[in-house]
């Protein structure tokens, strides 16, 4: 086993992290901006290099000041957390070439699935349901004799388009037929390509995720699903396990295809599928995020498991010791992620923190990198703690999550925490009638 | 090209022995760069290429005016320090040096690059604050200085 964890994050991760390590006896060493040298992470490691200044990619993302900081401090392992580097496999490279295990998935897995038309390619190659589309459009008859195939709503896409952009939703063939040159026309100058296709557009998803763990021998666990449909402009804001929308035989269903699938591609630490569940209860393929994510503690505390403890067993070469398919999950999680904003114009709110107090009691659980007299700086992610709840039922955790939100105090700066109470008062979010259209409708 | 200090020496080495002011190496895409500095003995390391290849921008030394009593150079890279072009040189500057700006100061070390600290102004080294070989974080004081 290595003796030294370099954990190149910061903020709650970087604390999951470090808390783990000491769990496990590992030496800890944080990386830190200008900015940080006072923050939680780095108070709390065993050692503490400052990288760079406040800027992140001057800092969080400039691995030669990261690989510096391992070499100086002589750690023989990286934990990159999420975000900043975590996702880049010339990262991952760079720690194996300079003789650091990068706690996560190989160089090849990220660049695989991190790229989305290659993600997708290799999803409906391992027999993952993709979503229904088409091959590219010549003309507008073909276009409209391609719509009417799908059945009306349809998503009009650029092929050169991401990230959100170069999408029409059309709802008829008139508009198919009013939007089509126009979509053209954008898709040429804002792409340098007008090749456009189509896809079934779903009008009230729920984004439905199933975590997996896979060793070094090959093995392949997959550690049921969570729902993030509670989303603001595809930001996650709510998570909970398990998902309202699955039957028992459904999650099985699909927790056995999701196995197959990554046993067949071949997959190494901790990894999510994030899918869409329409209304008819079909799930589609959505992408495949190779690393640990925010929302890990719902399926931590609903499967009993550490997923970062199990991340560096892997690393270190242990075989996966889980039991045998498939793990049910056991009462209901709920995280709500707490960020520094404006809870209703969703400004971000950095500051320092002139006052503290985290919610407790059972079934609580706070991951945070905040404390009274610290600093929120402005320059990265606005997440400052998640509260997590555990209870039997998910009647018992909405109660147990208001009553815990309702004890929390975060002064100084401006949180969310208003906007989650609102969420969790909201009849529909009770009755768990939910979909990614949520927030949009929450005031309507 | 990776760069390690026995290439390094090597190089330097081989300057000496030819009596040449320059050396430069190309491979591939990396480029090194060994001069011989105006300064008799003193032989400097300048890595060009790898630098950016490996998505760093080039040393420059940073000047930190402090309330107390004068200015430091701090370090723009966390890394080894170290104040001589090989294990057995003599250091880059000295305490009571005159330093004018674009001379060299030091070396961090960081991934097996040479990364050369540069005076930023004119003045005198009144103080050497990091011991050579050990390690600096960003912004560490590595020198007291006297602007002037």
């Amino acid at each position: 086993m290595f003796e030294k964890v370099l954990i190149a994050n910061r903020g709650e991760i970087a604390l999951r992290v470090i808390r783990t390590c000491r769990e496990l006896g590992l030496r800890t060493v944080a990386v830190h901006s200008e900015i940080d040298a006072e923050a939680l992470h780095t108070r709390l490691a065993d050692e503490a290099i400052c990288i760079g200044p406040a800027d992140p990619s001057r800092s969080y993302l400039h691995i030669p000041a990261i690989i510096a900081a391992a070499e100086i401090t002589g750690a023989d392992a990286v934990h990159p957390g999420y975000g900043f580097l975590s996702e880049n496999p010339k990262f991952a490279e760079t720690c194996a070439q300079c003789g650091l295990e990068f706690i996560g998935p190989l160089p090849e897995q990220m660049r695989l699935w991190g790229d989305k038309v290659s993600a997708r390619a290799m999803a409906k190659s391992l027999g993952l349901p993709t979503i229904e589309g088409t091959e590219l459009i010549e003309d507008i008859e073909d276009a409209v004799r391609k719509a009417e195939g799908l059945g009306f709503p349809v998503l009009l896409k650029a092929s050169g388009g991401g990230g959100g952009r170069g999408m029409h939703v059309v709802q008829s063939k008139e508009g198919l037929r009013a939007v089509f040159e126009m979509a053209r026309a954008e898709s040429r100058v804002a792409f340098g390509n007008d090749a456009l296709y189509l896809e079934k557009f779903l009008e009230r998803p729920r984004h439905i995720e199933f975590q997996i763990l896979g060793d070094k021998q090959g093995n392949i666990h997959v550690l049921g699903e969570r729902e993030c449909s509670i989303q603001r402009r595809h930001q996650k804001i709510l998570e909970e396990a398990p998902s309202v929308a699955l039957t028992d035989e459904m999650r099985r269903d699909m927790s056995a295809t999701v196995r197959r699938a990554m046993s067949e591609a071949g997959y190494l630490s901790a990894g999510t599928l994030e899918f869409l569940l329409d209304e008819r209860g079909a799930l589609t393929f959505l992408e495949m995020n190779p690393r640990i994510q925010v929302e890990h503690p719902v399926t931590e505390l609903v499967m009993g498991i550490d997923l970062i403890s199990e991340q560096i067993r892997i690393a270190d070469g242990q075989p996966l010791e889980l039991p045998a398919q498939p793990l049910t999950p056991r009462g209901h999680a709920i995280e709500c992620r707490i960020n520094a904003e404006d809870p209703d114009t969703f400004a971000p709110s950095p500051g320092i923190i002139t006052e503290l107090h985290m919610a407790g009691g059972t079934g609580v659980r706070v991951d945070s990198g905040i404390y009274g007299g610290g600093r929120v700086p402005p320059h990265y992610d606005p997440l400052v703690a998640k509260l997590i709840v555990h209870a039997p039922t998910r009647v018992q955790a909405i109660a147990k999550m208001r009553r815990a939100l309702s004890e929390t105090i975060i002064g100084g700066i401006r949180t969310n925490i208003p906007l989650h109470q609102r969420i969790l008062e909201h009849p529909a979010f009770e009755e768990g009638r939910i979909s990614t259209n949520f927030m949009d409708e929450l005031d309507s | 090209m990776k760069l390690d200090l026995d290439q390094l020496r090597e190089l330097i080495r081989l300057l000496d022995e030819a009596n040449l002011t320059e050396i430069e190496v190309e491979h591939d895409d990396d480029r090194i760069r060994v001069r011989r500095d105006p300064v008799p003995g003193a032989a400097a390391a300048e890595s060009l290429a790898p630098l950016t290849a490996a998505g760093q921008e080039p040393a420059s030394a940073a000047l930190a005016l402090d309330d107390d009593d004068g200015a430091y150079v701090t370090s723009p890279f966390v890394g080894t320090f170290y104040r001589a072009p090989s294990p057995d040189g003599e250091p880059f500057v000295d305490i009571g040096d005159s330093v004018v700006p674009g001379q060299v100061l030091c070396i961090v070390e960081a991934m097996k690059l040479m990364n050369e600290i540069e005076a930023e102004a004119a003045g005198t080294i009144v103080e050497v604050l990091v011991e050579n070989g050990k390690p600096v974080e960003y912004g560490d004081r590595l020198f007291r200085f006297e602007i002037g």
